[in-house]
This record gives structure tokens, C-alpha cells and sequence, in this order.
């Protein structure tokens, strides 16, 4: 009966590492010209990534804003003053970081 | 004199029946098609025949150009483009006629996701055969890799809907596609294929006379396949480059302006070496 656990243990983790290899995570941010700054999320095999967890830090590493991307893999944030990067984060091995310099309109 | 008139009218005579032998491809080309990150996209629209770089035609204007928009399993959206395009003129060896160029803004396709672009223009007169063409065509493009609806109908008269990623295609590859006319399979759908030989030249707005290919045979030129029961067509891709796909004559309307009509649905998809 243990054993069977074990196995069945193992067949999760393997169809769950299989679906991690088969998508990867995307994000891409712009400037929206009015102080903010809209990023968009998804995964390569096209699923939402609603409620994937967004931390903006400075130039220090402090977070400075956190939020989740809404129902259409969208967050919006105002403008920090300053260096900044904008973190997705989707888990180990599924998370897109992209530098506030690299963010234009 | 006799003699010379008879070897023209002969000459003629055979140039019409090659030229016939062509076909009609409205042209919507872009350079890229698969973009990391937007960017502005430079587009032509022309009517011709892509794999002679033939005789250049007037398709009657532009009636509707947009792009319907998606990521993900995200609602569509319909993008209007039409405003960005201007009418010019477009020369082809021996011989021009109105074509369109515009340059898309990045900040209307800056998105990931999928856009289809969908080019409706008016009506052609082929006058040796007395009836109109209406080549409604589609381009599908995507930014960032996220896909969206490239596999999805977008409800015009007649389309052709890919079954394979039409953006990101190897060289010999198998193009395969549904042949739909108002929504349903066409079944024995005759699709003309032809390779862009003659790439667009962006800045004189010309194709050039050098043609990449060399044809064997006249039969090579045009390729024809024809759908399936399901209204399924499948290709190999040879080549890498623009490789154009005419189903004819299956859209819904059969005359315009009392004469016949052959409204035809196009799709361009672009294959990439493997390197």
C-alpha cells in the first residue's frame, strides 16, 4: 500500500515537472506615458496567468509595490521614482524579471 | 510582313495562354511575422502573381483592414487598421497598378499574443475571363510568444484556418489547414500555392526581375491541392521563405455588378530554416 503511494507520488511529481518544462513563462511591460507602467503576463502554451503573483523593488531590493496579475494577465503600477525591476512570479523556475530602464512606451 | 504579324499574333497568343496559367495572389507582406517585442511593422498590399513576379492588378481599393487580437484564452479583440493605410503605386517588370503601404504603430500590436490581419479589398475585373475576384486575406502574426487565436476561425466569408503555428514554421514542415467558406469545411476546395520568388522591395516598391527559384516546368509555378471530405489541405514546405495559399471561388457571394464573382480566401504564412 506504501509503495503504491510512492509510485503514485512520483507519476504526480513527473506529470507535473513535465508540464512545468512544457510551458514557459512570459512578461512584457510598457510605459504608459500617464506615470504608470502596464506589464502583461502569460505561458508559452497560451494559459492565463491570472492571479500570478507581481512585486516591483528598487534599486535596493525593497519591495515597493506587490499585487497579482487581474483576469486578463494584466497589472498596472504607478511609475516608482528611480531604478526599479518588475518581478512575475510564478513559482520556482517560472518567474520573468525585467529591468524598470528596459521599459519603454 | 505577313510572315511577322503571324509570328506576333503566335507570340500573342502564347503569352496569354502563360499568363493565364498564373495565379492570383493578393500579396499582404510584412518582414517579420514573430516578434520578441513589438515593433512598428512596415506593410504592402498588392495584387499579382507572387511567384513570377506577374502582372501587377488593381484589386478596387481596400475595403476592410484590421487585426483580430488575442492572448491566451483572453476575449478577442478587433483592431482597426484601415487609417494607417495610403494608396501607391506598385511596379513589377512590365507593368504597375495601385497598391496600399502603411506602417503599423508599435503601440497598436505592442500585446504578446496573437494577431490575425485580415485584408478584404474590393473587386478585380479580369477582363479575358469576364468576372470579378475578391481575395479576402489573412497574415498571422505573433508578439512574445504567448499564443492566441492563430488557430481559430475569424468569422469572414470564406478562410482559411491553419492547424499548425503559421509564424513559427521550419522548412519542410506540413502546412495544414481547414478551408472554410461561412464557417463550414469546404470539401474539394481547389487551393492554389505559389512561393514569393521575387521578394517585395520595400523601398522602390517593386518586385525585381531575379527570381530565387528556377521552375522546371510551367507546372511548377502554381502548385495545386485540393481539400479534403473535412475540408483539410496539407503541404510540405520546401523552402524556406513566404509561401501564399488561394482557395478559389468558395465564398458565399458569386456575382458582383451582374457578373460572376470568385471570392477566393488567401493566407501567407512564412517558414524559416533550421539552423
Amino acid at each position: 500500500m506504501k509503495k503504491l503511494l510512492i509510485l503514485c507520488l512520483l507519476a504526480a511529481m513527473l506529470t507535473l515537472s513535465v508540464q512545468a518544462f512544457a510551458h514557459s513563462p512570459l512578461m512584457s511591460c510598457f510605459d504608459n506615458g500617464d506615470g504608470t507602467v502596464t506589464c502583461e503576463g502569460g505561458f508559452s502554451d497560451g494559459s492565463s496567468a491570472a492571479g500570478v503573483s507581481m512585486h516591483v523593488k528598487g534599486a535596493d531590493g525593497n519591495v515597493l509595490i506587490e499585487g497579482k496579475m487581474n483576469q486578463d494577465s494584466e497589472f498596472t503600477f504607478n511609475k516608482p521614482e528611480g531604478a526599479y525591476t518588475v518581478v512575475f512570479d510564478a513559482g520556482e523556475g517560472h518567474s520573468v524579471v525585467i529591468d524598470g530602464s528596459n521599459i519603454v512606451e | 510582313m505577313k510572315k511577322r504579324f503571324i509570328m506576333l499574333l503566335t507570340v500573342a497568343c502564347v503569352l496569354a495562354v502563360v499568363s493565364s496559367a498564373f495565379a492570383h495572389f493578393m500579396v499582404v507582406y510584412t518582414p517579420e511575422i514573430a516578434f520578441e517585442q513589438a515593433e512598428d511593422m512596415d506593410v504592402r498590399i498588392l495584387f499579382t502573381h507572387p511567384a513570377e513576379a506577374g502582372h501587377m492588378m488593381d484589386m478596387g481599393g481596400v475595403e476592410e483592414f484590421y487585426a483580430v487580437f488575442q492572448r491566451g484564452d483572453s476575449e478577442p479583440k478587433k483592431i482597426d487598421l484601415k487609417g494607417h493605410l495610403k494608396q501607391i503605386e506598385w511596379t513589377n517588370p512590365g507593368s504597375k497598378a495601385p497598391a496600399f503601404a502603411g506602417v503599423i504603430p508599435r503601440k497598436e500590436v505592442r500585446s504578446m499574443g496573437d494577431y490575425v490581419f485580415v485584408m478584404k479589398p474590393g473587386y478585380y475585373f479580369e477582363k479575358e475571363e469576364d468576372l470579378y475576384m475578391q481575395q479576402i486575406t489573412k497574415v498571422i502574426m505573433n508578439v512574445g510568444g504567448v499564443p492566441g487565436n492563430w488557430s481559430e476561425p475569424v468569422g469572414l466569408p470564406c478562410e482559411i484556418v491553419p492547424l499548425i503555428k503559421p509564424y513559427a514554421m521550419w522548412t519542410g514542415n506540413v502546412f495544414k489547414a481547414q478551408v472554410l467558406s461561412e464557417g463550414k469545411p469546404v470539401a474539394g476546395a481547389e487551393v492554389e500555392v505559389e512561393f514569393m520568388s521575387h521578394m517585395p522591395d520595400l523601398k522602390t516598391n517593386s518586385m525585381p526581375e531575379a527570381s530565387s527559384v528556377e521552375y522546371p516546368h510551367d507546372a511548377f509555378i502554381t502548385q495545386t491541392i485540393f481539400s479534403d471530405d473535412n475540408g483539410y489541405i496539407t503541404f510540405g514546405i520546401p523552402k524556406a521563405g513566404w509561401w501564399g495559399f488561394a482557395a478559389l471561388g468558395i465564398g458565399p457571394d458569386t456575382e458582383h455588378n451582374g457578373k460572376e464573382l470568385s471570392q477566393d480566401a488567401v493566407i501567407w504564412v512564412k517558414a524559416v530554416d533550421m539552423k
